[in-house]
């Protein structure tokens, strides 16, 4: 086809990937459509690891429409969403979790979910998941050791051996286990609630978040006419911010639907900004709230309206005692106080374990990540309980096999016969 | 004249003799043409019949009516059940077999069976009937017409021995000529054929061993029987010996590396790793110190030993040189010299499951022609190749053993499936359901098939009637029988578990780990006390039912993907959504089945799902489009 389309090349493919400046030309026709770069890229040396090429073309809406339209006639189609990756993945170029590390990456809207998914994409994830494969599969080999050889040169591999090691590969799970609850956020932002009575100052705070992040992406209405959403990346990390203010209180009856707005939006939060301005006291609307919030979800109370109350003078009552709040700011918007401290406090409040293992980590993402992890891990601790309780080995050993089978569909490989391999590179068996 | 069989079996091993064996069994008129009727049954190897997954596979073989168990307990003459100390899922018999008794109780068997003929010649060719196979042809020009053939011919089509770096001597055995014009006439039919390496140990003269720096390895004192159906008198019994390796051996080994012919370049072919030769083991271990070697007696009635663990390729002044430095063997006299000898093999993914060559109807293989290693794994696929062969040609539905009911199976469906890149050999970690294939249950998992499907002559069957009978019994008195707590208690000190203060029931104490079936049994008196292996049975399935029941549940969903049928025809090549590897494993391998497809290396398990949108689709009619969203996930779709 793309001969037909650069009759310049007279038949005769251009070197792979050497760009070359060449005349488009229609197919059908012969008119010059555009002169513009091509880079051919033979098979299996691709992307897709299929035969491809490139075009860089001039820019504007028709030259590209046109070239487009000719590659059409010529016999091409237009490739639907994700078809690039779906090929690379059928042709072996990438894993299964690469593929979704790609969907990811073009999707990324903070920083945090770009290096994630790009190191996803690198197979920094598929690595890992293959180590942590690869440490069950030695755990099943000492165990083939154990039982298919009791006659060998080398004594038998003791129990409290197998048991230690099935500790380590359990903790390395659960490293890994932990970065699920961040990493799912990571791609569609963390459910952020701005809570408080009516004129607690909620909407001042959105604007000013806002206007503070210049990452936004969007600033729509939220999907109920009583809610206002918008995306932000607060210290690299994205957050779904959600203003329960649209409703006025002009009268007692509308005042308490929008508390009821804001009660549904706190049981889905997976974080909860609760404003309070400095002189009010605690009431019992933020001890509603508060009730509404589901355990393990942290709550930062912001002290708003700062500026109301002179430098130095106490704030009106907070919470009584025993009522927890994972951070207390003081924020003014007229003068900018604590909107810096919101900034630095969150992504670490809910992007926990990811903000603690630094970039480079791999991360889970997607819950189907999640759920084979979790299964993994709770195979292998089954199988070092088991052991622990005097179960034989040769039995206990069945837990492995689930372990390994769930890290395998994770990345989409199946195993040949590696136990077996890893036994005989590691012992020297046979009469 | 053209004499006619409904079977022919060609070869006279341990594959052989099963295929002829269930063969004839079944009712087909059989037919065993060897080369030297006197050595059938032959053990080529080393005199030891069993072992961990292998001993599994001598009572599967007995518990389908085969000849080997039965052989084996004729003439062993040492026994050990091989991890002992573990659970009894892993227990593996294994008999030291008197060289000369062996054969002689497989051939008083075949005697024994009807509608089984024995016949001296040669096979040098088959002949075909259109596009089938129609007979096989003798090195005298007899033909032999057969509605099928089973071809059992170990390493000696084309096998080349090699003693030390020469070129090698054409050889199936030491001593015997091999098969050459057999392996020419199956290669002309368009098989696919590849070579493999294997060797054996020298033998020495035990008068003039130094047994004093020995170590004694007695055998386990018991009535064990690799057969569950007929009790053949146990010979008298004899105990082995382990020596050690040492500096001297390595030293000698290494110096003459060179003249090796697997270190010499003299042998091409690929060996088994789990059956390394003393070079391997000097060359890919060098700082293990010392390796175990075992002298095995030969027999009864002669003083020849077989001295496991030296196996080897070298000269014979090298391995004169190297025997001398083991401790005990300074002054031993070799009877014979070690050898590495190179076969050609047809690589088994061109077999069905019921080990019939897909491209030659009629034609079967069974035992080291498949590729395989072992005596065991040799008598299995030959029962299953004898019987398939026989139940073709009565027009009756195939025998195909799953892996959720038989290590036979594993072996089976692994050769098929997957192919054989070194030769191959059973493991227990082959297996995925190790807890249900076990030896003590073997009767009881496969007898009852053996019965119905009329592999069980009339005694046999009346056999396993008993022996269910007892079995019940065991289950019973475990079930019923209450234990008070000073015989409770006995045992379970002896565990080391708990004391109990009040009666308990035998079962509630069975499910605790490490208390031992037969201790509650000779403890609370059980009027079996004594039959290990039924107890062990019992034990193993209360102990740990939940793991047990796990593994069922996992079988029945295999065997709901191997319901998911794959027609031969089907057109992976155009199956877009299938990765481009799992596509040409496929359409290389074309498994019957969606369980097969599965363990097809290569395949993962989104490759099975989109195989099953395929595969629907194409029924329907519908082509698919390479852009449809594939499913990705758990392989669990049926």
């Amino acid at each position: 086809m793309l001969l037909r389309l650069a009759p310049s090349l007279r038949g005769e493919l251009p070197r792979p990937r050497v760009t070359r400046l060449l005349s488009l030309k229609d197919p059908t026709t012969g008119a010059l459509l555009d002169r513009g770069l091509v880079t051919w890229f033979p098979g299996p040396s691709s992307y897709t690891g299929e035969d491809s090429a490139e075009l860089s073309l001039h820019g504007g809406s028709l030259v590209p429409a046109l070239v487009l339209d000719a590659c059409v006639r010529a016999g091409a189609r237009m490739a639907r969403p994700g078809e690039f990756t779906q090929r690379a993945y059928l042709n072996g170029k990438v894993d299964l979790v690469q593929a979704e590390g790609v969907a990811d990456l073009v999707e990324a809207e903070s920083e945090a979910a770009r290096r994630a998914a790009l190191a996803q994409t690198e197979g920094g994830l598929s690595r890992r998941v293959s180590e942590l494969r690869e440490g069950i599969v030695e755990l099943e080999a000492l165990l083939a050791y154990h039982v298919d050889f009791p006659e060998e040169d080398d004594p038998p591999v003791p129990l409290e051996r197998i048991v230690r090691e099935a500790g380590g590969v359990a903790e390395r799970l659960e490293i890994l286990q932990a970065t699920a609850p961040g990493g799912e956020l990571l791609r569609d932002g963390a459910l952020t609630v701005l809570a408080g009575r009516p004129n607690s100052g909620k909407s001042s705070l959105f604007n000013a978040l806002l206007g503070e992040a210049r990452a936004i992406v969007t600033a729509e209405p939220g999907t109920t006419r009583d809610a206002i959403e918008a995306r932000v990346s607060l210290g690299g990390y994205p957050f779904r911010l959600v203003d329960t203010a649209g409703i006025r209180p002009h009268e007692g009856e509308v005042e308490r639907l929008g508390i009821e707005v804001a009660r549904r939006y706190v049981a889905r939060a997976s974080l909860l900004l609760l404003c309070l301005p400095c002189d009010r006291a605690w009431g019992e609307e933020e001890a509603t709230f508060l009730s509404a919030v589901p355990v393990g979800v942290p709550v930062v109370l912001l002290r708003t309206m700062r500026d109301r109350i002179p430098r130095g003078a106490a704030k009106a009552p907070g919470p009584p005692g025993g009522i927890g709040t994972h951070a207390v700011i003081d924020v003014s918007v007229e003068d900018g106080t604590g909107l810096r401290e919101i900034r630095d406090t969150l992504p670490g409040l809910v992007y926990r374990g990811l903000v603690e293992l630094g970039g480079d980590a791999p991360v889970l993402t997607r819950r189907r990540q999640r759920v084979a992890v979790t299964r993994a891990l709770e195979e292998v601790l089954a199988f070092r309980n088991a052991l622990s309780a005097g179960v034989a080995a040769e039995v206990a050993a069945a837990h492995l096999r689930s372990a390994e089978t769930a890290l395998e569909e994770l990345v989409g490989v199946i195993s040949g016969d590696e136990v077996m391999d890893r036994v005989f590179a590691d012992f020297c068996i046979g009469k | 004249m053209t004499r006619s069989y409904d079977v022919i079996v060609v070869g006279g091993g341990h594959a052989g003799t099963e295929a002829a064996a269930a063969s004839a069994r079944l009712g087909a008129r059989t037919l065993l043409i060897t080369p030297d009727l006197s050595r059938v049954g032959q053990m080529s190897c080393n005199p030891a019949i069993g072992g961990v997954a292998k001993g599994v596979v001598v009572r599967e073989v007995d518990a389908l009516g085969g000849v080997m168990g039965r052989a084996t307990d004729a003439s062993r003459i040492h026994f050990r059940m091989l991890n002992r100390s573990k659970g009894p899922a892993v227990w593996s018999p294994r008999a030291q077999c008197d060289r000369g008794l062996y054969p002689r109780g497989v051939r008083r068997i075949l005697d024994g069976i009807e509608k089984l003929d024995l016949f001296q010649e040669m096979i040098t060719g088959v002949w075909m009937e259109g596009e089938r196979l129609g007979g096989v042809v003798t090195r005298g020009g007899q033909r032999f017409s057969a509605g099928a053939v089973v071809v059992t011919a170990g390493t000696f089509l084309r096998g080349r021995i090699h003693v030390g770096g020469e070129a090698g001597v054409p050889a199936g055995r030491a001593g015997e000529a091999p098969s050459i014009e057999l392996a020419e006439a199956l290669e002309a039919r368009g098989l696919e054929v590849a070579r493999f390496k294997t060797g054996t140990p020298p033998r020495v003269d035990g008068r003039t061993v130094d047994f004093s720096r020995l170590e004694v390895q007695a055998g386990d004192v018991n009535d064990y029987r690799f057969s569950a159906y007929v009790d053949e008198p146990i010979p008298e019994q004899r105990v082995c010996w382990i020596t050690w390796t040492g500096e001297g051996l390595r030293k000698v080994v290494q110096e003459n590396l060179g003249r090796s012919a697997l270190y010499g370049g003299a042998i091409s072919g690929r060996g088994p790793r789990y059956c390394p030769s003393i070079e391997d083991k000097i060359v890919k271990f060098p700082n293990a110190p010392r390796h175990q070697v075992f002298l095995e007696p030969e027999g009864l009635e002669t003083t020849e030993l077989y001295v496991n663990g030296l196996s080897t390729s070298l000269p014979g002044d090298v391995q004169e040189a190297f025997i001398h430095t083991v401790p005990g063997l300074e002054e031993a006299r070799i009877t014979k010299l070690g050898y590495a000898i190179e076969y050609d093999y047809f690589p088994p993914h061109q077999l069905r499951h019921t080990l019939e060559v897909r491209s030659v109807p009629g034609l079967f293989f069974a035992g080291q022609i498949n590729g395989t290693t072992g005596y065991e794994e040799a008598a299995g696929q030959g029962l299953v190749a004898g019987a398939n062969a026989a139940l073709k040609v009565q027009g009756l539905e195939g025998f195909v053993l799953g892996r959720d009911q038989a290590y036979i199976g594993v072996l089976v469906d692994d050769l098929v499936t997957k192919g054989v890149d070194e030769p191959y050999r059973l493991f227990t970690s082959r297996a995925e359901f190790r807890l249900l294939l076990r030896q003590d249950n073997a009767p009881e998992r496969l007898g009852p098939l053996a019965e119905r499907r009329g592999l069980l002559l009339p005694e046999q069957a009346a056999a396993l009637k008993d022996r269910r009978r007892r079995w019940v019994e065991v289950r019973e008195w475990f079930r019923s029988e209450v234990l008070v707590p000073e015989t409770a208690n006995k045992v379970l000190r002896e565990a080391e578990s708990a004391e109990v203060n009040r009666p308990v029931r035998a079962e509630e104490l069975l499910r605790r780990p490490r208390v031992r079936g037969e201790s509650l049994a000779r403890a609370g008196g059980a009027p079996f006390a004594g039959n290990d292996e039924l107890v062990a049975a019992v034990e193993l399935e209360v102990k740990y039912e939940g793991y047990v029941r796990r593994e069922e549940d996992r079988a029945r969903r295999l065997r709901d993907q191997a319901g998911f049928l794959l027609p031969d025809d089907l057109p992976y090549a155009d199956f877009v959504t299938l990765s481009r590897e799992a596509r040409d494993k496929l359409v290389r391998l074309r498994p019957g089945n969606l369980a097969q497809a599965g363990r097809i290396p290569g395949v993962s398990p989104a490759d099975l799902q989109n195989l099953v949108l395929e595969v629907r689709r194409a029924r329907r009619g519908v082509a698919v489009d390479a852009t449809d969203e594939p499913s990705q996930g758990s392989p669990d779709i049926l």
